[in-house]
């Protein structure tokens, strides 16, 4: 990490807070997965009263974790402006109102009284794991008050303890917070550039800054659609449990989620498209991720509509069926933005 | 009210074999655009991908499309009258088609679909006993014609891609039916609830 962004920055502080909440997270995750393991083969419910407690403390740790990491992006927004020397600005304007004069959505001119500042959402690079995994973490309370299986608690509680392991092992945002965005903006803050460098560091920088990092739809786009990921990952399990027995409470609940995953997914996924025009114009039609998104949205229409017709003998298997091709077309959906080139890549 | 029931079912099956098909061809097209390096391409050859890959989804959207011609006026008619209705669209379908390419038939039966749709859209509005919906309530029967009222105008919009600020209209427009329809329909004992204040519960709310 550079020196300049740690002195502006309380990365530190925040690895360190980050770390202790990790830490806690994952010895929760490991208890109650023992404890899911033993009700998962005991035909009587085990330790029910202690993994409630757990589970709500998981719970606690998450939205905790959640606060910190707004913490961290309001000090980004208040530390980090791109401020420009004064004899770059009207060179600057004018580079920025021949942009905008040959472009259907223009960037605001640069204002020296009020330089332009991140407002970065709470859902990009690691944290979006976080995010995804915290909504899950809420679904799953939420579910195991209402179900008293404790098969189905269980397995609820397997998918938590295996996104934790996945968030402290590979994806910790806490560890090396926002090492992409970091990375970009470093070179901005080294000492003694030239003016020429410094006006190609702020053309390089300040259209991301308008069309990603601070754009209205990011706030909107991703967190809905991690939302619908968190119900799918429910969906999933009441279907695993649909096809083992007929259990019309499990099948309620994982339409309860469907409805939500569905909304959620839908506007999701509707409110990119403006966006997509906005940022890539008219090239980006059969992107890989559009594809498996769509692919995912008919999967999911599929198990909705055939759901109407799940009491049906033949329906009731079928559904089920649809609901764990769902689940995979998530995470087919999800990593196609690493395996496949395209304008939602992560590589 | 058997046969409308099996009716409805078919066309289910139907449209879940179409999104299916629809479902292969996006997984195809990922494949081929890694494997052809689509990214690294001039956008004239990227435009070129685009087209190649409308024409290959072109007849399940069209499929689509026809079902969703052949869905609509379910919800106004008995089945005797629907199966007369789908075949008077279809025959008007394929002569335009014919005469004017296939844009302008599809065109037509969007158009008549948004037409049908309308009227049940009002309908379920006033509260209409005699539409055939496969579930109970108002809110769910409104929310319901909403989100295919969202749906037909969404395809419809594609037409309108070069007009930016009519497409753009259309577009939210299409979103605030489609929100509007999911929360009436998914969530309608809420819903009656906030607009009666009273707490009702139902054993189901669904479409």
């Amino acid at each position: 990490m550079h020196r300049e962004l740690q002195n502006m920055l309380p990365i530190t502080i925040f690895s360190q807070g980050g770390n202790i909440v990790m830490t806690i997270l994952l010895i929760s995750v490991i208890l109650i997965a023992l404890s899911a393991l033993l009700n998962l083969y005991s035909p009587r419910p085990l330790y029910q009263q202690a993994s409630t407690t757990i589970l709500v403390t998981i719970n606690f740790l998450f939205i905790a974790g959640f606060l910190w990491i707004c913490w961290f992006h309001w000090q980004i927004y208040l530390k980090m402006p791109l401020e420009l020397p004064e004899n770059l600005i009207a060179w600057i304007n004018r580079q920025l109102e021949v942009i905008n004069r040959s472009s259907d959505y223009g960037m605001e001119l640069y204002n020296a009284a009020s330089p332009p500042r991140y407002k970065i959402p709470f859902w990009i690079e690691n944290e979006k794991y976080y995010f995804w995994f915290m909504c899950y973490g809420i679904m799953a309370l939420l579910v195991h008050f209402r179900l008293q299986s404790h098969r189905f608690r269980a397995m609820l509680h397997l998918f938590l303890a295996l996104q934790v392991a996945i968030l402290y092992f590979w994806v910790d945002p806490f560890s090396s917070p926002l090492p992409q965005f970091l990375g970009e903006i470093a070179p901005w803050y080294t000492p003694g550039q030239s003016m020429a460098a410094k006006a190609a560091g702020f053309m390089r920088l300040y259209p991301k800054m308008v069309f990603y990092y601070n754009a209205e739809y990011m706030w909107f786009h991703p967190p809905l659609l991690f939302i619908s990921y968190g119900a799918i990952t429910i969906i999933f399990i009441t279907s695993v449990f649909m096809l083992l027995k007929r259990d019309l409470l499990i099948e309620k609940i994982g339409y309860v989620y469907a409805k939500l995953g569905f909304f959620m997914l839908t506007l999701g996924m509707l409110l990119g498209y403006p966006w997509a025009l906005k940022a890539w114009g008219p090239n980006w039609w059969w992107d890989p991720k559009i594809c498996s998104s769509l692919m995912m949205w008919a999967v999911f229409s599929t198990y909705l509509h055939t759901r109407l017709y799940a009491n049906k003998k033949s329906m009731w298997k079928f559904t089920a069926l649809l609901g764990i091709i769902c689940f995979l077309a998530m995470i087919f959906t999800f990593l196609t933005s690493f395996y496949f080139p395209g304008e939602h890549t992560f590589q | 009210m058997k046969l409308k029931s099996s009716y409805d079912f078919y066309l289910i099956l139907a449209t879940t074999v179409v999104l299916f098909a629809i479902s292969l061809i996006s997984i195809y097209g990922m494949f081929y655009f890694k494997f052809a390096q689509i990214h690294q391409m001039d956008p004239s050859l990227k435009i070129m991908y685009m087209n190649r890959m409308n024409e290959v989804v072109a007849p399940f959207i069209i499929c689509l499309i026809l079902l969703l011609g052949i869905c609509v006026p379910k919800r106004l008619l008995p089945t005797v009258w629907l199966n007369r209705i789908t075949l008077i669209l279809l025959a008007c379908v394929v002569p335009i088609g014919f005469l004017y390419g296939v844009k302008a038939g599809l065109f037509f039966m969007l158009a008549a679909s948004l037409a049908l749709q309308t009227i049940v859209f009002l309908m379920a509005l006033a509260g209409s006993k005699s539409l055939y919906f496969h579930k109970k309530g108002y809110w769910v029967r409104l929310g319901s014609s909403l989100i295919h009222l969202g749906l037909i105008i969404f395809i419809l919009d594609l037409f309108f891609y070069a007009n930016k600020t009519l497409h753009l209209v259309l577009f939210w427009v299409t979103t605030g039916a489609s929100i509007l329809g999911m929360v009436f329909c998914f969530y309608a004992e809420s819903v009656v609830n906030l607009v009666t204040g009273r707490k009702t519960v139902s054993d189901e709310n669904i479409t």
